[in-house]
C-alpha cells in the first residue's frame, strides 16, 4: 500500500505516488531554476509540463492503471533530459547554477569521523575545515578534559547523519537534484575512501556508537523511572498528610508547631491550598516522566490546562493565607509581673521537667488524680513540631536588697488588644521549694491559642554576696544571652557551679 | 574540453537547422519534432526542444496554433512564418557553403 496524492499538472488531474511526486516535483523545481535566468520561462515551464501531463496520460492509457509510479516520473525524466542535458545545448547557459545555501543542521558526520563524527559535524556546521575543530579537541583534553565531557554529550545528543537528505542539511545544502547527484558522488568516494582506511576500528567504533546511543536512551529512561518511583512516594506521602492534617485519622495535629500558627478558622483552606500548591507539579512531573519513559502520548490539552489553573488557584490561595497569617503578628504587646521571692544565702537553680497540663489537656491524656497521684509526667519533646518556646533567664544584682523575679510576657497579634491577649494566654511554670528555684523550660499555651511568638523573659534579682547553684541544664535550657560562659560542665547533668552576686555582676566561683 | 565546446556549438547551429527543416515540411507537434530528429539520428532530449522553440518562436520564425488533444491538454503544433521560410532559404544556402567547405577541405586534407 502506498500513499497517493492528486496533483494538478498541464490542467490535468493526475494521481499519483508519494514518491514518484517528490521526485517530480524536484525535478519541476530545477527545471524552474535552470530557466528562471531566460525571459521565456513561464512558457517553457508551462510547455515541458503540459508535455509531461500529456505523457502520464499516455503512460496511464496505455497500461491501463490508475496511478502514476515513481518508474513511469523517471521514464518522463529520462525522455525530457535533466538539467546537465539542458546545459550542454542551451546557449544562454553561462555556467554551473551556484550551490543554494539551504538550512543548516548539526548532524554528525560518520562518513568523515575519526571516532563518532562529532568534530566533523561541527566543522560543516560552523563551515571551517574539521582539522581545526580536532586541534581545538585535542587542547581542551589538556585543558582539564572538557573536550572529552564534551565529546561525550554531543555524541548523545547530536543525531548521526543517515539518510542523504539529512547529510545535505547537515553541509547545508539545497535540497534539489544537483545537490543529490553530488551528494550521491561524494558518497561513493567517501565509501571507498572507508573501505581502504582499515576496517576494524570503524567497525568497534560504530559499534561503540550504536552502544551510546542506546546508553543515552537507557539513562534517559532510567531517569524518568527513578523520577516517577519518587514522584509516586512524595505524591502518596502528601495525600497521606492531607489525610492526617484534616484528621481523618484520629490525630490531633493542631498543637504541631507549623500548623498552631494558623488560627483554626481558615486552617483547612490553608492546608487545602499548600497541598494543591505542591501536589500538581509533582503529578506533572510523574506524567511529563512516564511519557519519557514509556513512550506514551502527550496528555490532553484540556486536562493539563485545568491542571494548571487549578495550581495557579492553589498558589493564588496559599499567598493569600501566607500574607493573612502574617498580618497577626503586626502588632506587638507586654506585661510584667514581679514577684518576691522568700530570701536565702544560697539557691538552687533548677529546671522543673514537670509538664504543665491544664484541665483540657488532663482530659486528654486521660490523667486522673488516682493514677497519677504522686508522679509527674516529664515534658522532654525536641522534635521539628515543637513549638518554639522561648524562655530566657537573666540574674541580676538587686539594688534594694530583695529578691525578686520579673517575669516579662509578651506576644504578637493582629491588633494591640490581641497580642496583649495572646500574651496572657501564656501560662509559665515557676515554683520556690525553700531555697530551690525550679524554672520550666518551656512556656505553656492555653487552648485555643496559636503561636504568636509568645516570649517569656525572667529576670532574677538577688542581693551582692548571694550564692547561685546552677546545674548545667538550666543554663541550657534558659541561658539566651550567653552570658553565663564559666567553664564546661562536664557531661554529668546533676553537675552544677557555684556563681556569686558582686557589685560588678554574677562571677563564677570555680 | 575544446573539441567538447565545438561539438557542442556544431550541434547548436544544426539542430536549430534541422529543426527549422522539420517543422517547414508542415504543421508539427513537439514530441513529434523530436521523434523525426531521433529518427535522424540527431539525439536530443525533449527538455531542450521547448527553449528553442520558444526562442524561434519569439524571434518570429515559427508560429504555433492550438489543437485540442484526446490525450491530456491541447497541443501546441508549430508551423514556419514567411520570416521563418525566408530564414530557412538562408540556412539552406549556408549548409550547402558549410558542407562544400567541409568537403574541400577533405578532399585537400588527403
Amino acid at each position: 500500500m502506498k500513499k497517493t496524492l492528486n496533483i494538478n499538472i498541464g490542467n490535468s488531474i493526475i494521481h499519483i505516488e508519494e514518491d514518484a511526486y517528490e521526485t517530480l516535483t524536484t525535478y519541476l523545481n530545477e527545471v524552474k531554476a535552470h530557466f528562471s535566468s531566460s525571459a521565456d520561462d513561464f512558457e517553457i515551464v508551462t510547455d515541458i509540463e503540459n508535455r509531461i501531463a500529456e505523457m502520464f496520460t499516455e503512460i496511464l492509457s496505455r497500461d491501463q492503471r490508475q496511478v502514476v509510479e515513481l518508474a513511469d516520473v523517471q521514464v518522463i525524466i529520462a525522455q525530457m533530459g535533466s538539467v546537465k542535458d539542458f546545459e550542454q545545448i542551451d546557449e544562454d547557459a553561462t555556467g554551473e547554477i551556484p550551490v543554494q545555501d539551504g538550512i543548516k543542521k548539526l548532524y554528525r558526520d560518520t562518513d568523515h569521523a575519526i571516532i563518532a563524527g562529532v568534530c566533523a559535524g561541527l566543522a560543516h556546521y560552523i563551515h571551517i575545515d574539521e582539522r581545526w575543530i580536532r586541534v581545538i579537541m585535542l587542547i581542551s583534553i589538556f585543558l582539564g578534559g572538557s573536550g572529552i565531557l564534551a565529546y561525550i554529550v554531543m555524541w548523545i545528543i547530536v543525531p548521526r547523519a543517515v539518510s542523504r537528505s539529512e547529510k545535505m542539511y547537515m553541509r547545508g545544502e539545497a535540497l534539489n537534484l544537483q545537490g543529490f547527484f553530488r551528494n550521491f558522488e561524494e558518497e561513493l568516494a567517501a565509501n571507498q575512501l572507508m573501505k581502504r582506511s582499515g576496517g576494524f576500528i570503524r567497525e568497534v567504533v560504530s559499534a561503540l556508537d550504536r552502544f551510546i546511543g542506546v546508553l543515552g536512551k537507557t539513562i534517559v529512561k532510567v531517569v524518568a523511572i527513578i523520577i516517577i518511583i519518587m514522584g509516586s512516594c512524595f505524591l502518596l506521602s502528601l495525600f497521606i498528610t492531607l489525610a492526617v492534617l484534616l484528621g481523618i485519622w484520629d490525630a490531633n495535629p493542631y498543637e504541631f508547631f507549623p500548623l498552631n500558627i494558623v488560627s483554626a478558622a481558615y486552617l483547612t483552606q490553608i492546608i487545602f491550598a499548600f497541598f494543591i500548591t505542591l501536589a500538581i507539579p509533582l503529578i506533572a512531573l510523574v506524567l511529563f516522566s512516564i511519557r519519557v519513559a514509556f513512550n506514551s502520548k502527550a496528555l490532553n490539552k484540556t486536562v493539563s490546562y485545568g491542571l494548571l489553573i487549578v495550581w495557579l488557584a492553589g498558589v493564588m490561595a496559599s499567598i493569600f493565607y501566607v500574607a493573612k497569617v502574617t498580618t497577626e503578628f503586626k502588632e506587638q504587646a507586654e506585661f510584667t509581673q514581679v514577684r518576691p521571692l522568700a530570701p536565702y544565702p544560697v539557691y538552687d537553680v533548677r529546671v522543673d521537667r514537670t509538664m504543665f497540663l491544664n484541665h483540657e489537656d488532663s482530659l486528654r491524656y486521660h490523667i486522673t488524680a488516682e493514677r497519677y497521684a504522686g508522679k509527674v509526667i516529664i515534658s522532654d519533646d525536641h522534635g521539628p513540631f515543637t513549638t518554639p518556646s522561648r524562655v530566657g533567664l537573666q540574674i541580676e544584682k538587686s539594688d534594694n536588697g530583695k529578691v525578686s523575679l520579673t517575669q516579662n510576657y509578651s506576644a504578637h497579634g493582629k491588633t494591640f488588644a490581641m497580642a496583649l491577649k495572646n500574651a496572657q494566654n501564656i501560662e509559665y511554670g515557676f515554683s520556690q521549694q525553700d531555697s530551690v528555684l525550679n524554672f520550666s523550660p518551656k512556656l505553656h499555651l492555653n487552648k485555643f491559642s496559636n503561636w504568636r511568638d509568645q516570649r517569656v523573659v525572667l529576670v532574677l534579682r538577688v542581693p551582692v554576696g548571694t550564692k547561685l547553684n546552677i546545674k548545667k541544664d538550666v543554663s541550657y535550657s534558659l541561658d539566651r544571652y550567653g552570658s553565663w560562659s564559666c567553664d564546661s560542665y562536664d557531661d554529668d547533668s546533676n553537675d552544677f557551679r557555684v556563681w556569686e552576686m558582686t557589685d560588678e555582676g554574677l562571677k563564677c566561683k570555680e | 574540453m575544446i573539441a567538447e565546446n565545438t561539438q557542442t556549438q556544431m550541434r547548436k547551429g544544426i539542430l536549430e537547422y534541422c529543426v527549422l527543416l522539420i517543422i517547414s515540411k508542415g504543421e508539427i507537434y513537439a514530441s513529434d519534432i523530436i521523434a523525426e530528429l531521433r529518427q535522424a539520428k540527431l539525439l536530443v532530449v525533449e527538455g531542450t526542444l521547448y527553449p528553442l522553440l520558444t526562442r524561434l518562436k519569439n524571434n518570429g520564425l515559427l508560429s504555433y496554433n492550438w489543437v485540442e488533444s484526446t490525450s491530456g491538454p491541447p497541443r501546441k503544433y508549430y508551423l514556419l512564418t514567411p520570416e521563418g521560410k525566408e530564414i530557412l532559404n538562408k540556412l539552406d544556402m549556408t549548409w550547402m557553403e558549410l558542407s562544400y567547405a567541409i568537403e574541400t577541405s577533405k578532399q585537400m586534407k588527403s
